[in-house]
């Protein structure tokens, strides 16, 4: 098997299977409960809070939310500060190549509650330029959502650069999906007021994950009821998870530069490989080694793909989520591919478990299929 | 008196003479198949089949008759003796338990020996009902409608009714070897053929990597789904890419769905004569797409002279549509992966293809191998209730 998929799901660490159920067997009370057990595990639970942030080094600035993934955590801090400070302006500014996590709860907004939500263009590589950015930005600006890495094609944002013109406007929040660069890229932490992650892309476990946040915002909380994380998401809070989360954000940040040093040669090798075959290369080299795109030039994306599954070899076509639709890349789209390149592309995205041999064989098995498969 | 019993009226058994008992054998068979889980008995005579409810409840036990072929009706009912004495006390007693303020008495008397005819015990047990309770006669809208049946042995009362399948028994019509694409009209087609009595075997043809091997779990589904009505499904998947390939190497275009259809309905027929089924049977609906027009349908079927169903032949989609989501296969159908019939889609498919032109196309490739290497590389997979239970 080889598993190119990564930036779909990663395999959980196996400290953090551990941890899992050792939480679980040692500390199953109810972190809200107010008897001893329950406030053992409720301590344990905001120590767990403050190691992420830790982690991250935004402890003395950021507070942390607890939630279900990234896509949760979008929607709380797009929802969640869009509602809440709707009186200080109602215009909304997010990427053309967003996660549709971010894209749908902005549509959302404009469509039901009068929000002005604004797609910013990216340029060819998939980035929002900062001089973009700035021709955008005015005092009606609330919230600004650019992601860091872009989970199709490892497109990098200048995060730092543009959270710069952001707080020249003091109205307005920058948020940033942070889903693929969290461990993989170097990011301006401290700089960004919200971003959201995933612990599954970090070798953590599914349905987990957290909205980071500056300590002073406030949002109209998803979930109301019983008051549970400081009452932006109500429900029973397992500690468990979390702990998982937070060993998973740990392991992650633990030597990010030595991770990048695994990973780029395989990047380098599958870039230089496929120049040979019919393919549209998407990314570009100095984006994020995670992730490489590419465009089939006759072959018809979903059957490619097909074929490398039954070979035991696993990679996407555009992302995870929207493999259920025909529908083409709305990322290749903005960076002005055509219908054909943005309808036929393939994700290869690796982690740090992945080889040099499985680049090789992966080339070799792909060379061979776009011989033999009838074009599309 | 709380009715304790089901009554099954039959189906089309009118037009059956000498078959009439092997029939009801094979209905009583299939309703003690499909009530075993209830632990409930059941007995026919010349007219029904009774089920013997013993105070469970009788809703379950009707919607899963309401899933076996070959029945007309279902009436929940009570029995008594068949004296006038006995049916004045069984109607009060139905008609209280009923709890309705109006009603309305249908007697139907077989017994002709029975001193009063019909009207005469209608009127002698509503006289009965009307004087001992708090009810009135409604003749056109009743609360209450008491049907009583006066047979030799007892007479039965029944308030409730309900709709069967209809059709014959599953299985007394022999079976046929289905073509399932995953697409919408198959499924709908295969449980036409299963209401009316025909067991269904299933054969999909697979291409892949054309065809995303998720297909084979979306036709899982759907089997699942015809479960309810046939209680265990073969599926058989013919490997079938080397064929197509072939196919859009050496045939035109606009022929490639003809000669395609052509092949399919050849390895059918084999494995159809492999598997002792009498007749193959597809989804196809008369001027749908290409390959169904008269003209094609002709030219395709020219491959055999074994008898070719389509159940669906003169359904407008919008009602296939409608009877799919009924069955429950509708969602499962429209997933968006590849079947056999979507990838390789010409531009402009030869709607009125001619048989010469197909033969010269065919004579250009070895076909005859490549489906006898087909026909070895089936792959067979059993449902039994909605799981899956043999792989072969």
């Amino acid at each position: 098997m080889i598993y190119f998929d990564s930036a779909a799901s990663t395999s959980p660490s196996q400290d953090v299977l551990d941890l899992f159920v050792k939480s679980n067997v040692n500390q199953f009370a109810n972190p809200a409960a107010a008897h001893a057990l329950g406030r053992d595990a409720g301590r344990e639970l905001e120590e767990c809070r403050k190691a992420v942030l830790s982690a991250f080094h935004v402890d003395k600035t950021h507070s942390l939310a607890f939630l279900s993934g990234a896509t949760e955590a979008n929607n709380l801090a797009i929802k969640g500060v869009a509602f809440s400070y709707q009186n200080r302006g109602k215009k909304l500014l997010f990427s053309a190549s967003e996660h549709p996590s971010v894209t749908e709860p902005m549509r959302y907004l404009a469509s039901a509650f009068g929000f002005e939500a604004i797609e910013l263009p990216v340029d060819a590589l998939g980035r929002v330029e900062p001089d973009t950015l700035r021709a955008y930005m005015d005092k009606n600006v609330i919230l600004v959502s650019i992601m860091g890495v872009n989970n199709e094609t490892g497109a990098i944002n200048d995060l730092k650069a543009l959270a710069k013109i952001v707080h020249e406007y003091p109205k307005a929040y920058f948020h940033s999906d942070l889903t693929q660069a969290v461990g993989k890229i170097e990011v301006p932490y401290s700089d960004i007021d919200l971003f959201s992650f995933s612990a599954h892309k970090l070798h953590g476990l599914k349905e987990s994950g957290a909205l980071v946040y500056k300590s002073s915002i406030r949002f109209v909380p998803l979930a109301h009821g019983g008051g549970q994380e400081r009452g932006f998401r109500s429900g029973t809070v397992s500690l468990a998870l979390n702990q998982c989360l937070c060993l998973a954000v740990q392991n992650s940040l633990r030597n990010p530069k030595a991770d990048e040093a695994k990973v780029r040669p395989l990047f380098d090798a599958l870039y230089e490989g496929l120049q040979n075959e019919p393919v549209t290369i998407n990314s570009y080299r100095e984006g994020s080694p995670y992730v490489l795109n590419f465009s089939l030039n006759v072959h018809r994306a979903s059957v490619i793909m097909e074929a490398l599954s039954q070979k035991g070899i696993y990679v996407s076509t555009t992302s995870a989520c929207s493999t259920r639709s025909d529908h083409p890349s709305s990322t290749l789209l903005a960076m002005g591919k055509d219908m054909e390149t943005s309808s036929n592309s393939i994700r290869v995205s690796f982690s740090t478990d992945n080889t040099l041999e499985e680049v090789h064989r992966f080339l070799e098995v792909l060379h061979q299929l776009l011989k033999e498969v009838h074009p599309r | 008196m709380k009715a304790n019993m089901l009554m099954i009226h039959f189906g089309e058994l009118s037009t059956k003479g000498d078959n009439r008992k092997a029939f009801i054998a094979c209905l009583l068979h299939n309703v003690r198949t499909s009530l075993k889980s209830f632990g409930l008995e059941a007995k026919s005579d010349r007219d029904h089949i009774y089920v013997y409810l013993n105070d469970s409840d009788p809703e379950p036990v009707i919607a899963r008759l309401k899933e076996v072929s070959g029945i007309q009706r279902i009436s929940t009912v009570a029995k008594c003796e068949p004296t006038l004495e006995a049916m004045k006390l069984a109607a009060l007693e139905v008609l209280q338990e009923e709890g309705g303020r109006t009603f309305k008495i249908d007697v139907k008397r077989v017994d002709k020996r029975f001193p009063l005819d019909s009207y005469g015990i209608t009127v002698e047990v509503a006289d009965y009902v009307l004087d001992h309770g708090d009810f009135e006669v409604d003749l056109h809208n009743p609360d209450t409608r008491l049907k009583m049946t006066l047979r030799v042995d007892a007479c039965y009362l029944s308030c409730h009714e309900e709709l069967g399948l209809g059709g014959y028994p599953l299985g007394m019509i022999g079976k046929v070897t289905m073509l399932l694409s995953g697409g919408i009209d198959s499924p709908v087609a295969a449980f036409a053929l299963m209401r009316r009595g025909i067991r269904v075997e299933c054969l999909h043809f697979a291409s892949p990597p054309y065809t995303s091997m998720a297909v084979v779990d979306k036709l899982k589904d759907i089997l699942a789904c015809l479960n309810d009505y046939q209680r265990d499904i073969k599926l058989q998947i013919l490997p079938f890419t080397k064929i197509q390939e072939a196919i859009y190497e050496h045939v035109p275009e606009p022929y490639c769905i003809t000669i395609m259809r052509r092949m399919m309905i050849r390895l059918a027929v084999a494995m159809a004569k492999k598997n002792k089924t009498l007749a193959v049977a597809t989804g196809e609906s008369i001027g749908q797409v290409a390959s169904q027009t008269l003209e094609s349908i002709g030219v395709i079927e020219e491959v055999t002279n074994f008898p070719i169903l389509r159940p669906l032949c003169v359904e407008d989609k919008l009602s296939i549509i409608a009877k799919a989501k009924k069955l429950g296969t509708y969602d499962i159908s429209i997933r968006p992966y590849e079947d056999c019939c979507t990838i390789f889609k010409p531009k402009k498919p030869k709607t009125k293809p001619h048989l010469d032109d197909c033969l010269y196309f065919e004579s250009k490739f070895d076909y005859e191998s490549l489906i006898q290497e087909c026909l070895a590389g089936v792959e067979t997979i059993c449902f039994s209730e909605g799981k899956e239970v043999i792989k072969e």
